[in-house]
């Protein structure tokens, strides 16, 4: 028996034991956002004297249209379409024209992964133009986000109030105003322009993004309210507690009995060692 | 005195067994933690599973309807119950709201077999992103919860909510995402989006004893089938 050596194993035991103890967690790294790469695009036809289109969504590099929107007339915006980021084209065709036909009107559009964008046909139709607009999907905390588009042709210029805020002081025709945020709840939203003002009931809920659309109706104006996007009006804080750990491994608990049992064992060791090696020695001498 | 050498060689004998023994359970209690769940998943996608899944529940049946997303949308009835056949969730929803201070609330340690969603959220089917919840397990026993095969769902994945009025809205699973509640994105979970969604939220990760919580949470998110 060689005690030295057997000392020796021990140590190197015990230091290996200690590494592994010493083993921190894997690190992972996490994802900030959960962007899947896709954003959002819708189509409007808002030019109140231009008959009813064709309107063509085409992925940049393909000449096959991706969506169709047929007899689209003034007034109709669709819903969001959710497609790949990336850059895209938006045709618009008379209605029932050839689908390989020169476009009356075409521009293009670069959508962003989380972004939307309402892409809609403005102006009067001698001067109908496609514009692009950056749609909110964000609200400041516990209010709604409105915004107004001025699509009538009767009024070249309005003004849009809702309860007591001003939405848009001088809307011109073919405008758009920006975002405001707004509190909660049902309004009044008023259209005033030189021959008198129009009303209308809005109910934004927090959380959530408008665009309200002035247009021509049959008679005088007419406001339409569209929902741009939605999320919860009070976002709870934090992450949620949805676990009690009953299917969890229990934890390795404390490593101090293992480390005690191991010390007590060593020091029963030593002290057997040491005997016996004193007594081989008395052996000897006699 | 060779009448004590039995005893001494007993005594080094007797103390190796208990190192032994010592180093043993210090290795296999360091390392059962990993060995029994899986790893947490970092970036991106938890992997789907390998094994085969069998459909423990067949798709509710009902009329799926869309809502429009016309100048005037029609009103989308609550919800009542959540179907994923693929993982065998087949449950009633509860209402759940917010705690006084501003976290959100779970069902209840006796109610782990049932989803709730946030009646603060977008109702599944209306236009922005609708949030139910559920837990992964109970407090002892290895009792599962209603979410606890949630983390197998990958994109594709059908989920099926039915509302008040009898109809049903069909969801797509597009990414499963696990992030530490102390880093949780509340804009992308709770944020509006302008098309009808789902959030499925639980609990993932390793179980810390000291908190009585899991460290992350797993979110399913989810569009409406077109």
């Amino acid at each position: 028996m060689n005690f030295r050596r057997i000392t020796r194993r021990l140590l190197m035991l015990l230091a290996a034991s200690g590494l592994l103890l010493g083993i921190p967690a894997a690190a992972t790294a996490f994802a900030s956002s959960a962007t899947s790469g896709t954003g959002w695009i819708r189509l409007a036809h808002l030019s109140p004297n231009t008959p009813a289109v064709d309107v063509y969504l085409y992925s940049f590099d393909n000449s096959k249209a991706m969506i169709v929107l047929h007899h689209v007339a003034y007034g109709t915006v669709s819903p969001y379409e959710s497609v790949q980021a990336g850059d895209y084209s938006v045709a618009m065709r008379a209605a029932g024209a050839s689908a390989t036909s020169q476009p009356v009107l075409s521009t293009s559009v670069t959508i962003a992964a989380g972004q939307a964008y309402t892409v809609a046909g403005m102006g009067p139709e001698s001067g109908l133009r496609l514009q692009v607009l950056d749609d909110k999907l964000t609200t400041a905390p516990g209010q709604a986000e409105v915004r107004v588009i001025q699509a009538s042709l009767k009024q070249q210029e309005v003004k849009v109030t809702l309860g007591s805020t001003v939405l848009a002081g001088s809307l011109k025709f073919g405008t758009v105003s920006d975002y405001q945020p707004v509190s909660p709840g049902t309004h009044t939203v008023t259209v005033s322009a030189g021959a008198g003002d129009a009303n209308s009931s809005v109910t934004l809920a927090a959380g959530t993004v408008h665009t309200l659309v002035v247009l021509d109706g049959a008679s005088g104006l007419e406001v339409v309210s569209l929902e741009d996007a939605s999320g919860s009006g009070k976002p709870p804080l934090g992450g949620v507690q949805t676990g009690f750990g009953g299917t969890a491994p229990h934890g390795p608990g404390s490593p101090v009995p293992w480390l005690v049992a191991i010390g007590a064992g060593s020091l029963l060791a030593l002290t057997g060692g040491l005997r016996l090696r004193r007594n081989r020695q008395l052996t000897v001498r006699i | 005195m060779p009448t004590r050498r039995p005893a001494a060689a007993l005594a080094l004998a007797a103390g190796l067994v208990v190192i032994a023994g010592g180093v043993t359970g210090l290795l296999l209690t360091r390392h059962s933690t990993p060995a029994m769940r899986p790893a947490a998943v970092g970036v991106g996608a938890v992997p789907a599973p390998t094994g085969p899944i069998v459909a423990a529940f067949p798709a509710p049946t009902g009329p799926i309807v869309a809502v429009s997303q016309s100048a005037a949308p029609k009103p989308v009835a609550a919800p009542v119950s959540l179907t994923i056949p693929l993982i065998g969730v087949q449950t009633n929803l509860m209402s759940l709201g917010l705690d006084p201070d501003g976290e959100l609330q779970v069902p209840p340690l006796n109610m782990v077999s049932v989803a709730g969603w946030y009646t603060g959220s977008p109702r599944p089917g209306a236009i922005g992103s609708s949030i139910i919840v559920g837990h992964i397990d109970g407090d002892g026993g290895n009792v599962k919860g209603v979410f606890f095969r949630l983390r197998q769902l990958s994109a594709g994945d059908k989920i099926y909510v039915k509302r008040l009025d009898g109809t049903l809205v069909e969801f797509r699973v597009t990414s499963v995402q696990q992030y530490p509640k102390d880093h949780f994105p509340t804009e992308a979970v709770y944020g509006p989006v302008p098309d009808p969604e789902l959030r499925l939220i639980t609990c993932g990760g390793a179980y810390d004893p000291a908190t009585h919580h899991y460290v992350l949470n797993l979110v399913v998110y989810a569009t409406e089938a077109s």
